[in-house]
């Protein structure tokens, strides 16, 4: 029995893996709200949209640490474990809106969300689901919503940031656990925001009256933090109204010259992409064994990831450029397929492990162990942008799964040719040959195949 | 600041509330305060602009918090 640590906080339960299965105990100390949420039919309304992970209450004596537990759960799977600096801003802001739904849902049957943390929302494919099943507790008639703030923090104040500023500034999630402190945010946020009436108040005025009240704990003054305002139930409904129309409005419009370039940056023919699209197709059938999760790695816009969906249960399309990677969150949507989800990620500096003791959040490597990993067009990018030698790349995949689906761009490649146009050419290693070499120390060629029309190889490869 | 006075005022007449796990933080809550008011007024009007609106044939736009738990289209 291993306890996970993402839980650790709230005391109403934890998660744990047992025999490679996740289970959610629920204390004793939680028993009341949890009967409330399945007997209100709060649990089944949300189940039924497809907004709160479904779950099933297990037969605690088989398991581990069921002393005195209210109930054992064993939630529905999450293929991958995803967080919020690796979503786009769409993605976030998807995850913002389900949140508020919920909170109206549950406060219909008077229950309340007691927290509004962004990792409590993961993505099946392009679908995002909340998770955390003990995130519910029986409302107070008068009580403000006590996941106000962490709702600004984790969600308004980053989608502020990259509708506004940049769309980088979503990364300060990366560091920020707790999401972003409403201070930052306002001292970062334009002028212009302030003329925004749901961003004055939610962000701005939040942030002065935060400060107003920093010192209400201390001794020295009437402790104020043990009193608190009466909010009727229409006024927390508005508040979350309010909300929800403060991040409907927040959009961000990638730079339209990116937008376009991505149809025309790829400098072979149609015909060489078909062709490699049915070799992966090829490669990827040849492969024993059912592939739960496949990894396209530096995906673009994943148009390799939808031949992947067709052969495996779960395709990650991972690529560095956000600007790509909501270009195809908001295609999956629209035209699917269901079972790939978009994700950010930059493979020279990984996402890292995070929070408490620094295993809060995992680290990109401990999470991204699959059964096959796609790197497409991506090599070049590793070895000659970033230096990085051929074996550490070998190294790296070998580390995330036993079969490799890999295509090398020699330095014949225009793409090449273009990365070391501007610097000195100090790879003499980077061949055929020396790639081979490379990977033979941790991988075995099970195929090979030129892309036709392109100076490009394909191989599948499989871990020794 | 006249606000921030009116909910200091309010906060002594009104009992603490529930123990949380989350610390809400003093300002949030004194700001749910200072909105509330606000936000339900607002949201009164927009409620009854939309009512108007209907009489001469403009269809209100849906909720973003979906309230209708029977009739959502999304529901799978």
């Amino acid at each position: 029995m291993q306890r996970l640590n993402a839980s650790f906080r709230d005391p109403s339960g934890y998660i744990f893996l047992h025999e490679g299965v996740v289970y959610r105990r629920v204390n004793a100390s939680y028993a009341t709200q949890y009967d409330q949420l399945m007997s209100s039919g709060l649990y089944d309304a949300l189940v039924k949209k497809g907004w709160l992970v479904a779950h099933e209450e297990v037969e605690a004596a088989s398991l581990p640490d069921h002393e005195d537990a209210h109930r054992l759960l064993r939630p529905e799977p999450i293929p991958y474990i995803s967080y919020p600096y690796e979503w786009c801003f769409s993605q976030l802001k998807d995850a913002a809106l389900l949140t508020l739904k919920i909170a109206a849902q549950a406060l219909q049957r008077d229950m309340v969300l007691k927290d509004a943390s962004a990792y409590n929302v993961q993505f099946i494919g392009h679908r995002p689901v909340f998770i955390d099943t003990l995130s519910f507790e029986a409302y107070e008639e008068g009580a403000p919503w006590v996941a106000y703030r962490q709702f600004c923090q984790h969600f308004l104040a980053p989608l502020a940031l990259m509708a506004h500023g940049h769309t980088s500034l979503g990364q300060l999630l990366t560091t920020l656990i707790d999401g972003i402190p409403l201070e930052t945010a306002a001292s970062l946020l334009p002028m212009r925001t302030r003329l925004r009436s749901g961003l004055y108040t939610h962000i701005h005025l939040h942030a002065k009256t935060q400060q107003r009240f920093a010192d209400a704990g201390d001794d020295t003054q009437p402790a104020t933090s043990a009193k608190a305002p009466r909010i009727s139930k229409k006024a927390l409904r508005a508040i979350l109204e309010s909300l929800a129309t403060t991040v409907q409005k927040l959009v961000w419009q990638p730079p339209k010259t990116e937008w376009g370039s991505y149809y025309e940056a790829t400098n072979y023919s149609a015909g060489a992409a078909d062709n490699k699209a049915a070799l992966i197709g090829e490669m990827l059938a040849t492969i024993d064994g059912p592939i739960a999760v496949c990894h396209d790695l530096g995906a673009n816009r994943g148009l390799y990831s939808e031949v992947a969906a067709q052969h495996c249960a779960q395709v990650i399309s991972q690529d560095i450029d956000p600007v790509a990677v909501e270009s195809q969150y908001r295609e999956r949507k629209t035209r699917g397929p269901d079972n790939i989800l978009p994700l950010l990620q930059d493979l020279t500096a990984p996402s890292p492990a995070i929070g408490w003791r620094n295993r809060e959040r995992d680290g990109f490597t401990q999470r991204a162990q699959c059964d096959a990993v796609l790197a497409l067009a991506l090599v070049h990018h590793l070895a000659i942008s970033n230096n990085t030698p051929l074996s550490e790349i070998a190294g790296f995949f070998a580390d995330l799964a036993p079969h490799l689906i890999i295509e090398f761009v020699p330095k014949a490649d225009s793409q090449v040719k273009r990365l070391l146009a501007t610097r000195q050419d100090i790879f003499p290693d980077y061949t055929e040959a020396g790639f081979e070499a490379a990977f033979s120390d941790f991988f075995e060629v099970s195929q090979k195949a030129k892309v036709s029309d392109s100076e490009r190889t394909l191989y599948l490869m499989t871990r020794k | 600041m006249a606000r921030v006075a009116l909910s200091l005022l309010l906060l002594s007449l009104f009992p603490a509330q529930a123990q949380a796990y989350l610390d809400p933080g003093t300002g949030s809550i004194i700001l749910q305060g200072i909105i509330a008011g606000i936000a339900v007024a607002w949201f009164t009007i927009k409620t009854y602009w939309y009512k108007l609106a209907a009489l001469f044939g403009k269809k209100a736009p849906e909720s973003l918090l979906e309230d209708d738990a029977d009739n959502d289209p999304d529901a799978t």
